[in-house]
């Protein structure tokens, strides 16, 4: 190990004001190992009432977010956006607001365990030198063939280091997963991409520059891809032209938060938006005269009107609009492409960008650029591949599983059978930072720093017109005995020798992640430019990143895309239910936040909903089925039953309900699972009483999902249908919205 | 003689509040009711969870708030434009004259409506005469209930209070509080440009509702100062003030759709 420099001198060396020019150049490697020192010992830079800032990544999704944290006296106190950065230009959403309630939160791993697959979390320490010889054992006596990582959406730097080790060692390469990328239906969208538009990569919508948006069933607003960065864009497109207000439709079976940002929101039955769309497609090619491209072809109108319950006039209208428009742009996502039809659909809308002329226009379609250390783009896996994996698992041909930043016990739809899979894995070592239901499953936890406390660095996927490589460094010391992931790597195959050793061949953390910067120093097309690598460092640190000046790439020319007959063949359900399920993800909690308080206490955007899990029914289908708010109902699909109380949502298809995925943990943390103290005075109110598992918070839609898949190996979660049950119980939902005001009641009756 | 009535007395007085100091425009044409703001201002001024049960009688502490209403029926249901509801620091404001403590003043620098905390003794008058609903009540010591907090060597130890921001106080039970316009950052701006022998320059700092906001829909600023952003904004066509047929003069414009 190198020297050990105190926190004064990294905090010294590392400081990145939000306004400091002053740069710190040359000045030999920042400190890789941050001690914690009490308050009697104040660093010498902390003048009273004055906060030190430090810029960093944020993790809570991938998108890769610029973020600057305000610390004061060695705590985290605020997090601020990075302005600098091109993703989210100075700006976060809730769950990056949040994520110091993950930094301090109660229920952290606190050092290594042998968890032995308890059913709590182990509370005996082991010291991390027996960890690392744990992991080097793991990884020099397990046949390289039959070593396994898991890996989540972020971090990339962990990602990029695993990808190393496993290629050196001849083990499989790293797989990367995630609830939001199986509910973003990331593979769909490139392999859409590149059937139409010839290159493989995630297709970036140009929303700023368009002034007529059509979006099939895209919660861009949400979760989706970069949520940050495109509700920027929907600004910009609303409001950025003085002239125009820029115009939304929304074809959605609910009406999610972002369509309840469109002008118009117009319901449809699940699995014909890619028909719409073709519909649309010939009807504004046959507005603008001349031959209706091969795409649009074969389309009829009247069939699509019927079978998505649109009528043909809402479709003439949409189509009169579309060709008055001067920058329209259509675009594909949420539960459209979550259908065994979603591919067909990701392509009819592209075709239908390429029919209106947009590819690689301002307000239009362009392919979003690598970020400046990637090859190429890297999907992560799809629900299909995950499937295959989970059944080498089974059939024994995982010996060593190493699991990182990704929970799939409660994120795959339990058909998948992950949890039995596991049992046939007979080590699984888990890098988890919160005890979840997978590192509860696991054999070791050896836990990695939460995001505000690690070194690293995220690529951005889509969501700026740059390049960008966002970089993070701790902005406080860790809280708990924990252990960046890379360095146990690191340590561990040092211990194991040989290939192992000579695989990660650096000295820590920081080491490698200069490794794999260093190729862009001297580039003098970006953010800043350095000469050499510790000068690089310091202003990628100050910085919190780099990025280049231009990037996104236009797509080859639209006239083959529109050269394509694309049929849209009819979406499959799987089960004989009478209700069509769309499970989707809660806009506050995302995939992960369910143990973070203040998320939890958010109110959801449309129902208002706080602390819990609801399915959204139409109030005239609950009020044939005799139910009403809050009467816990049973789901069962052909996968599984879940229960959870209604929610009467005017804005949803009679056929169609809907439930956020998020909630339901059975692990995770007192603020996931248990309900707080004081809601134990529940018990004392006459209507209510703990109705339920009392240990469990919310209920989990994945456990009605079943293994269908579409074209490009999407999970279609979309492509449910279930029965709902009455329970005769009920559970009621605390809303921010009082229920006066809401259908009416509480108010007398109007004469 | 003649003597403008509008200037005599209570009128005189409303007419001389009328300018205000700070101020803020929403605009509800781009607010996508993404809860950024709740919890940026949640984390910015120290404001605790309650709770699933609190929340469910409305005890929740949003200093801001989203609203939507449903209107219509399905199929030609809309959700009203996502509302942000705070404090709207009003000129004339009705929670001021009913505290018994004086625990709601006026600050004539600032020209803000304040909440001393050590002076609250809990009558919620306040709360009840506020026609924006936006003051909230602390039930309970919310902060220290003890299930929040960790067993370590025999001492409870509570790893959220460390991101507690020591600008702003800790409200106890039987408090009210509300939304302060950020005030800790209005001074810290203030006292750096007063060492700087200058003016608070428009836009050099922002609440933490209008920092976090994605859409760029909240802008805050000076009012009183014609070419400020805010004061731009808030004179455009599509600026309504809420409630404002009770006097109140509010200080937050929001800008309508269309």
């Amino acid at each position: 190990m190198s020297q050990k420099i105190s926190r004064r001198d990294f905090l010294k060396l590392a400081t990145a004001g939000a306004a400091t020019t002053a740069v710190l150049t040359g000045c030999g490697p920042a400190s890789r190992y941050v001690t914690r020192e009490p308050y009697t010992k104040m660093p010498e830079y902390t003048y009273n009432g004055l906060s030190t800032y430090y810029a960093t990544t944020c993790r809570e999704c991938a998108a890769g977010c610029g973020l600057i944290v305000r610390t004061m006296q060695g705590r985290a106190i605020k997090v601020e956006g990075n302005p600098a950065n091109p993703i989210n230009l100075g700006k976060t959403c809730a769950r990056g607001q949040a994520t110091l309630h993950g930094l301090y939160n109660p229920d952290r791993v606190e050092f290594p365990v042998k968890q032995a697959r308890s059913a709590a979390l182990a509370t005996t320490a082991m010291n991390w030198d027996e960890a690392f010889q744990v992991v080097s054992d793991a990884l020099s006596k397990t046949n390289a063939s039959e070593i396994a990582f898991l890996l989540g959406t972020a971090s990339d730097h962990l990602f990029d280091l695993v990808t190393d080790l496993a290629k050196a060692i001849g083990a499989p390469a790293p797989i990367r997963y995630g609830a939001l990328s199986m509910f973003e239906s990331r593979a769909t969208l490139s392999k859409a991409a590149e059937n139409l538009l010839g290159e493989a990569g995630l297709p970036f919508f140009d929303m700023a520059g368009a002034d007529l948006v059509v979006s099939f069933g895209s919660n861009f607003l949400e979760t989706w891809l970069s949520p940050v960065a495109y509700t920027r864009g929907f600004a910009k497109m609303r409001r950025g032209n003085t002239q125009k207000r820029g115009y939304l439709i929304q074809f959605e079976s609910q009406m999610s938060q972002t369509a309840a940002k469109a002008d118009e929101w117009i319901p449809l039955l699940p699995g014909t938006e890619g028909l719409v769309a073709l519909a649309l497609g010939r009807l504004v090619a046959e507005a603008k005269g001349g031959t209706t491209p091969r795409a649009f072809a074969s389309v009829n109108v009247e069939d699509v009107s019927a079978k998505s319950g649109v009528s043909l006039e809402q479709l003439e209208h949409i189509a009169g609009l579309i060709a008055q428009a001067q920058a329209p742009l259509a675009i594909p996502g949420g539960q459209a492409l979550g259908q065994s039809n979603g591919l067909s659909t990701a392509e009819a809308v592209l075709a239908f960008n390429a029919l209106v002329d947009n590819y690689g226009k301002p307000g239009g379609v362009f392919i979003s650029p690598l970020s400046p250390n990637e090859d190429a783009y890297h999907r992560p896996a799809n629900a299909k591949e995950m499937a295959d994996f989970i059944a080498t698992m089974k059939s024994g041909g995982v010996k060593t599983l190493f699991i990182h930043g990704v929970n799939p016990l409660f994120e795959l739809p339990k058909s998948l059978g992950f949890i039995e899979a596991l049992a046939s894995v007979p080590t699984v070592i888990s890098f988890a930072t919160f005890p979840d239901e997978t590192a509860i499953a696991s054999d070791y936890i050896f836990p990695d720093h939460q995001g505000l406390e690690a070194w690293g660095y995220q690529r951005s996927a889509t969501g700026a017109m740059q390049s960008v490589l966002s970089g993070a460094q701790p902005v406080v010391s860790p809280m708990y005995d924990t252990r960046s992931t890379v360095d146990v790597l690191i340590e561990a195959t040092r211990l194991a020798g040989g290939k192992f050793a000579e695989a990660l061949p650096f000295t820590d953390e920081v080491a490698f992640i200069r490794n794999k910067i260093a190729n862009l120093i001297g580039r003098t097309d970006g953010s800043f430019v350095a000469p050499e690598i510790n000068t690089f460092a310091s202003y990628f640190q100050q910085h919190g990143g780099w990025w280049s000046a231009a990037g996104v790439s236009a797509p080859s020319s639209s006239a083959s895309a529109l050269g394509k007959a694309i049929t849209v063949e009819e979406a499959e359900f799987s089960g004989d239910g009478e209700f069509f399920f769309i499970p989707f993800v809660s806009p506050t909690l995302g995939e992960a936040g369910a143990n973070k308080p203040w998320l939890q206490e958010l109110p959801d955007p449309m129902t208002t909903v706080m602390w819990n899990s609801w399915v959204a029914i139409n109030p005239e289908t609950a009020h044939h089925l005799g139910i009403e708010n809050d009467d816990v109902v049973k789901i069962i699909s052909e996968a599984g039953e879940v229960e959870v109380a209604v929610y009467e949502y005017p804005a949803i298809h009679p056929e169609v309900v809907a439930m956020p995925f998020g909630q339901g943990h059975t692990a995770y943390g007192r603020f996931a699972t248990a309900r707080l103290p004081q809601d134990r005075f529940m018990d004392l109110v006459p209507h209510g009483g703990l109705v339920g598992d009392a240990t469990k918070r919310g209920a989990n839609p994945v456990d009605v999902l079943g293994a269908r898949f579409n074209k490009a190996g999407d999970l279609a979660f979309a492509g449910m249908k279930v029965k709902i049950e009455k329970t005769g119980r009920k559970q009621y939902l605390s809303r921010l919205e009082s229920r006066i005001g809401v259908y009416g009641e509480g108010f007398p009756e109007e004469k | 003689m003649t003597v403008d009535l509008n200037l005599v007395g209570a009128k005189g007085a409303i007419a001389e509040a009328a300018a205000g100091k700070w101020g803020m425009t929403i605009d509800q044409d781009i607010c996508t009711g993404c809860q950024a703001c709740v919890a940026a201002c949640a984390m910015e001024n120290n404001i605790a969870f309650v709770g699933e049960e609190d929340a469910g009688y409305g005890r929740t502490q949003h200093w801001i708030r989203i609203e939507r209403f449903w209107d219509g029926e399905y199929p030609h249901v809309q959700a009203t434009p996502f509302q942000p509801m705070l404090c709207q620091q009003c000129g004339h404001a009705p929670c001021e004259p009913v505290c018994p403590v004086f625990a709601t003043p006026h600050s004539p620098a600032e020209d803000l409506n304040l909440q001393v905390y050590n002076r609250c003794v809990g009558t919620r008058y306040c709360a009840n005469n506020c026609p924006y609903q936006v003051r909230s009540f602390n039930w309970r010591d919310y902060h220290t209930v003890p299930e929040l907090g960790n067993m370590v060597n025999g001492a409870l130890i509570f790893p959220l209070h460390n991101q507690l921001n020591p600008d702003v106080t800790v409200r106890r039970r039987g408090v009210m509080e509300k939304c302060t316009f950020c005030i800790q950052r209005i001074h810290k701006a203030q006292d750096k440009a007063k060492s700087e022998g200058r003016e608070v320059e428009d836009g050099e700092f922002t609440t933490a509702c209008a920092q976090a906001c994605p859409a760029s829909a909240i802008t805050f600023g000076r009012v009183d100062h014609p070419e400020s952003l805010v004061s731009q904004l808030a004179h455009q066509e599509r600026g309504v003030k809420h409630l404002e047929e009770l006097n109140t003069l509010p200080r937050v414009t929001y800008l309508k759709e269309g």
